[in-house]
């Protein structure tokens, strides 16, 4: 179980004089299913080059099974390590059969010619996958999906102990994506096979992968269970970008959503905007506005809500009541203690009813400008209480209302 | 295609071969009658017990020393270039290679025009002067061209043919000042770059068999290797192919069988060209089909194009003109087909 299948020390390696790969030091078990990410040209297709014999290292080794890569055959390194590209074109006429049957290379030579047992294998490979049904058709004239399909046939064929996937499903749709890497895990999980995976998509890898390694300059930067990796710091640092990471409540599993690449015109001043939502309606608003330099301040809102998720991930300051309660006259007090010194009272797009009506209780007394979003108003369900409220309020003060979000941020 | 329907197109080629043979031994400006050939046939060859009468001695020379060996050089000719043409596009993975595209002609020509005009007496290994040095220039040249390209322990190809392209252009200057330098023997090197099996007999057929064979077991037993190599050479290093490997057995065995087979009968083009393509449209782009395949049709078509070459006209046609004449159409109609289809298989 716990052999090692490839251990990389010290590898560097590069095309030329451009050292992409600098210093890797790292192992795979046996039987890990383990995921390579990292942002564009930080070597991880290098890596996978340089386990499949593709490229010499410039320093340090590979080990694979315990033998020396490059004092490896083509042949017997391909007895053990099998590849699947990105995508495969093939400019001649082979029928899929073909293309599988070449999987069987490594066990073939002059004296052997492809026997019974190899045409068992090739069937059994096609059957595991699924194309056994065009076995005669030229590979050519699939689909991608079906393509990426043949292509682990041939590598399952070749009956390796690692497999090792170069961005397996950058090419397909999602129906393709989710099957390619279903084939892969049930290969993982039912026949031991170790799995080394290049992928792009860091929500695949965190779903699919039980160990995740991120490459960054040429060196392993954070290498663990997608719950250790995943993480805020190593993905703006990967990316160079704002992005959110929230559990997956299906698979229970980190997820990321980018969010923007453009950095906004930062505020001269630290303005501090106080906004009054509670439901999702204000999740771009709050990132916005916090993304331009603003003191952003929310409240009263709900535990699991999309704006209370956001405010959460950005280390917004709020106020916040447990899913499903009303709000409380103290919570009121403690928002509009925090309101006190905000320029401005932003209430969202919210709906209103008689649990949350309270976040506009004492409103009149601040001394921020409020703005109330229109769509708060045909969303009303408190039974004209809500209107009743404005009223009171608009006695004291102007209340500026608005259609939507960019209205309010293009005054501000 | 399947392995039995396989076994059955080689035995029906064989089978065409054969009968095309015949047909063509007993074809020729002498006049020999049709049941005259064939007594003379199945007594010389088979060696059968048939009654001579009436039969000069004249014919059973032109039959036994003239047209026999022509035929059989003929094929083993067209066979030769077809299956290296085979080769050659398999290693470059591009259908548009053909056996002299490193240069293996201009260099076997140079030392052709060498042996004309310097006519050095005495030849070597049943080899005269013009037949060893056009051998020699062909080998020295792909030598000359593998040098150049070579990176390390690796060959690229593209690197390949580009040298190969640029040393065969300078050869081919080097030839031509010879020419102009030399007026007199200008007409024997022309016809020598054109290609002809006139005057050759079973000598030049023994003379150059031991090399094509060596050749053809060296590719044929590269068939598996070349199938996956059409698939990316990248790929078949990972499906555990000693890729640089295949490619010096391939190059190897190509110019051995190349310069041999040139160096007796001059350059002839287009069949080690447009044979491997016929042949893989018939049987799919799969060695193990492709190189038998094409070693019987290209066979077959040279003692086709021979026998034309000899009987068309009062004079003897280069045969190379009529393989360029047939072949060059065909392959523009090939083209075509491919610009149409998007493919090149």
């Amino acid at each position: 179980m716990n052999r090692e299948m490839l251990k990389f020390s010290h590898v560097a390696a590069g095309y030329g004089e451009r050292e992409v790969l600098k210093d890797i030091t790292m192992s795979v078990k046996e039987g890990e299913f383990v995921g390579l990410i990292g942002s564009n040209g930080t070597g991880k297709s290098t890596l996978i080059k340089c386990i499949s014999g593709l490229l010499p290292l410039k320093n340090g080794t590979i080990m694979i099974c315990g033998k020396e890569n490059s004092a490896l055959k083509n042949r017997e390194r391909a007895q053990m390590v099998a590849v699947v590209p990105q995508s495969y074109h093939v400019g001649y006429d082979f029928t899929v059969e073909d293309i599988v049957m070449m999987g069987r290379n490594p066990y073939l030579s002059l004296r052997k010619k492809e026997g019974t047992e190899d045409y068992a294998i090739v069937e059994e490979a096609m059957k595991a996958t699924n194309t056994e049904e065009f076995r005669d058709r030229l590979y050519n004239e699939l689909s991608g999906g079906e393509r990426q399909r043949v292509i682990l046939a041939r590598a399952i064929a070749q009956k390796p102990r690692i497999i090792l996937l170069d961005e397996p499903t950058s090419a397909l749709d999602i129906h393709h994506q989710i099957e390619v890497m279903e084939l892969i895990t049930r290969l993982n999980q039912e026949e031991y096979v170790t799995v080394l995976a290049v992928l792009h998509d860091i929500n695949m890898a965190s779903r699919f992968c039980q160990r995740i390694v991120m490459l960054q300059d040429g060196a392993v930067f954070a290498d663990g269970t997608p719950q250790e990796v995943i993480n805020h710091s190593n993905m703006e640092r990967m990316y160079q970008m704002k992005l959110m990471i929230r559990k997956n409540p299906l698979f229970h599993k980190p997820e990321i959503v980018p969010i923007r690449v453009m950095e906004e015109e930062k505020a001269a001043t630290r303005r501090h905007i106080h906004i009054i939502c509670g439901a999702d309606g204000a999740v771009k608003l709050i990132e916005e506005l916090d993304e331009r330099g603003y003191e952003v301040t929310v409240g009263v809102v709900n535990q699991g809500s999309g704006d209370w998720d956001i405010c959460q991930e950005l280390g917004v300051t709020c106020v916040e009541a447990e899913p499903f309660t009303p709000i409380t006259w103290e919570k009121q007090a403690e928002n509009l203690k925090l309101m006190e010194d905000a320029e401005v009272i932003l209430v969202a797009d919210v709906p209103f009813g008689q649990s949350n009506l309270m976040n506009l209780q004492g409103l009149e007394n601040l001394s921020g400008k409020i703005y109330f979003h229109k769509n708060a108003l045909s969303s009303d369900h408190t039974g004209g209480a809500l209107v009743k409220r404005l009223e009171e309020i608009g006695r004291v003060k102007k209340i500026t209302y608005f259609g939507d979000h960019d209205e309010v941020l293009r005054e501000l | 295609m399947k392995k039995g329907s396989r076994k059955w197109l080689v035995a029906g080629s064989v089978l065409l071969c054969l009968i095309i043979m015949y047909l063509c031994t007993l074809t020729g400006v002498a006049s020999i009658s049709f049941w005259d050939a064939n007594r003379i046939l199945l007594h010389e060859v088979f060696h059968l017990d048939i009654s001579m009468e009436g039969i000069t001695e004249g014919s059973i020379t032109i039959i036994q020393n003239v047209r026999l060996p022509r035929v059989v050089l003929g094929f083993l000719t067209g066979a030769s270039l077809a299956i290296c043409g085979a080769g050659f596009q398999g290693i470059f993975k591009n259908p548009m290679a053909d056996p002299f595209v490193l240069g293996v002609s201009s260099g076997a020509a140079l030392g052709a025009s060498i042996g004309i005009i310097f006519q050095f007496g005495s030849g070597f290994l049943g080899m005269n002067s013009t037949t060893l040095l056009a051998f020699v220039g062909a080998f020295l040249t792909i030598g000359l061209v593998y040098n150049i390209s070579k990176i390390g322990k690796k060959v690229p190809m593209a690197t390949l043919l580009l040298s190969g392209i640029a040393v065969s252009q300078t050869l081919a200057a080097a030839m031509s000042i010879l020419m102009i330098m030399n007026r007199q023997d200008m007409d024997q090197i022309m016809f020598w770059t054109m290609g002809s099996l006139n005057g050759k007999g079973w000598s030049q057929i023994v003379m150059i068999l031991p090399y094509v064979i060596l050749g053809t077991v060296l590719l044929f037993t590269s068939c598996r290797e070349l199938d996956i190599m059409l698939t990316g050479e990248e790929a078949a290093i990972q499906l555990g192919v000693n890729v640089e490997f295949v490619k010096k057995k391939v190059l190897f065995a190509s110019t051995l069988i190349t310069a041999a087979v040139i160096s007796v009968t001059g350059i002839i083009g287009f069949v080690g060209l447009v044979v491997p393509h016929v042949v893989r449209m018939i049987a799919g782009p799969k060695h193990r089909g492709l190189m038998p395949l094409s070693l019987i049709f290209g066979g077959t078509f040279l003692i086709i194009c021979d026998t034309l070459a000899r009987s068309m006209a009062v004079w003897e046609i280069p045969v190379g003109i009529i393989t360029a004449l047939c072949g060059g159409p065909f392959f523009v109609y090939l083209l075509r087909k491919m610009k149409r289809g998007g493919n090149f298989s």
